[in-house]
């Protein structure tokens, strides 16, 4: 394809000039034509840029589009045959980056240069994946990515910064999610624009100033899905350092599930939908009364029973103490009386009642026959009363 | 017979003579004067316990008196 001359051939022709003295002077066609052949001299380039203002209609041989650079805006205009432009199957739109093959031309009829177009790559996505992997790489080797950075979203934050773009249907989306679930939350918008080659440092700034409001306790960075080119501003180095910097928690709610911009890895916690990034920052509120109003029953109700435990425990140790004190004393008393029974058994006096007598001989208690002589003064003592006698008669 | 001793000391000392009266070897004079110490020392005990259980009764009702009807 590159060397073709289609387009060279139209415009040979021969350039003459009319003399006029020494003057040479030429018309504006063999001006035109003139320059158009010089500048078919030019070798073919590589050009790289945005296709914008991208024309193919049916009825039209050729399909026009511009080529502009993302940063600066310089444009050149492009061309080629329909039928080219179709052959190469890219069905290219408007935004996309491509590197076209081409060579100068002008228009000899206008004089106006544009590009003429052999061939057209998509460019971008290789080289962005590989320049993306190479950033992911060398903030997660800095640790911006590890787990034990991430930080614990507030349970109930008094405000919720949202960083979203200004027309973005996901702001849209969190505003209703949020408030669904927890009508009086408070959100501060920050509205910024989310694409083209500025996106990434606006967001940066807007969640910078979101981040330094007084009581936003999180921030929630949207976007809705989008093209990988869409996305890239979210993988931007300043962005994600932004979000590793932000001094409060950072949710990531950027594209769709499949989508991972590096801002996701470093924000505090990744939600795939507006609805789940409403569920990190926000309670239920429905589920908390009742939770809490649960545990507020539960509260009273234990609070009851353990009132009731202390209260039986206290009334079955004063029993106890009451029962103690007359159990000890009812056994002290049987033990008395078990011990004045022997005392009893054991008296003299109870030996006497039973008919025995006790003889005295000068006070000395009389054991045995022997120590008594004839006429000896004896006292006897009996159970009732006593009386004295004298010794007849003295045996064995 | 001195009114301070304790219920416990007199028990101690009745359990002592109903010991010596049941092991037999005492004299029938000192066995008398035993016998009528450990009568005296029973009837300590007795008001000492009598005096106990009295006290203790007291309180029950005083406690009782003070406790809020449920």
């Amino acid at each position: 394809m590159p060397g073709t001359t289609w387009a060279y051939d139209l415009v040979v022709a021969k350039v003459e000039a009319i003399e006029y003295g020494d003057r040479k002077v030429f018309s504006v066609a063999a001006f035109n034509r003139g320059l158009a052949d010089w500048l078919g001299r030019l070798p073919t380039v590589w050009v790289e840029g945005e296709i914008t203002e991208l024309r193919r209609q049916e009825r039209w041989q050729t399909v026009f589009f511009t080529l502009k650079d993302k940063d600066g805006g310089a444009c050149v205009e492009a061309a080629l045959p329909r039928r080219r432009f179709d052959a190469l199957g890219l069905d290219l739109t408007n935004g996309e980056r491509v590197h076209v093959y081409g060579r100068p031309e002008v228009w000899p009829q206008k004089g106006e240069l544009r590009l003429q177009v052999l061939s057209i790559e998509r460019f971008g996505l290789g080289a962005h994946l590989a320049a993306l992997e190479q950033l992911k790489q060398k903030l997660a080797a800095e640790g911006l990515f590890a787990a034990e950075r991430k930080r614990a979203l507030p349970r109930l934050p008094r405000r919720i910064g949202l960083v979203t773009g200004n027309d973005a249907a996901a702001k849209r989306d969190v505003i209703a999610s949020v408030t669904s679930r927890f009508p009086p939350a408070q959100l501060l918008v920050a509205e910024t624009r989310v694409q083209g080659h500025r996106a990434a440092v606006d967001i940066a700034a807007a969640l910078r100033a979101v981040a330094t409001q007084p009581s936003v306790d999180v921030i929630v960075l949207a976007r809705g899905g989008g093209s990988f080119e869409d996305l890239l501003p979210f993988s931007d180095e300043r962005l994600v350092r932004a979000v590793v910097d932000c001094p409060v928690p950072v949710v990531s709610a950027v594209g769709h599930e499949q989508d991972t911009p590096l801002c996701d890895l470093a924000a505090d916690a990744r939600a795939s939908t507006p609805t789940a990034a409403a569920r990190l920052v926000v309670p239920d509120l429905a589920e908390l009364t009742a939770t809490l109003e649960r545990r507020r029953e539960a509260l009273r109700r234990s609070g009851r029973a353990v009132l009731d435990r202390q209260r039986d425990r206290l009334e079955r140790e004063t029993d106890r103490l009451r029962r103690g004190g007359r159990l000890l004393l009812e056994r002290r008393r049987n033990a008395l009386e078990h011990c004045a029974g022997r005392l009893r058994t054991l008296s003299p006096r109870a030996t006497l009642t039973r008919g025995y007598a006790i003889v005295r001989l000068s006070d000395a208690v009389v054991r045995s026959a022997t120590a008594l002589a004839i006429d000896d003064h004896v006292d006897v003592e009996l159970a009732e009363g006593r009386f004295a006698g004298r010794v007849e008669e003295v045996g064995p | 017979m001195t009114s301070d001793v304790t219920f416990e000391q007199a028990e101690a000392e009745l359990r002592m003579i109903v010991e010596r009266l049941e092991s037999g070897d005492v004299a029938i004079d000192e066995a008398i004067a035993l016998w009528e110490r450990g009568e005296a020392l029973y009837v300590i005990c007795r008001e000492r316990l009598d005096a106990a259980e009295g006290k203790v009764e007291e309180l029950t009702e005083r406690v009782q008196a003070a406790k809020p009807s449920a």
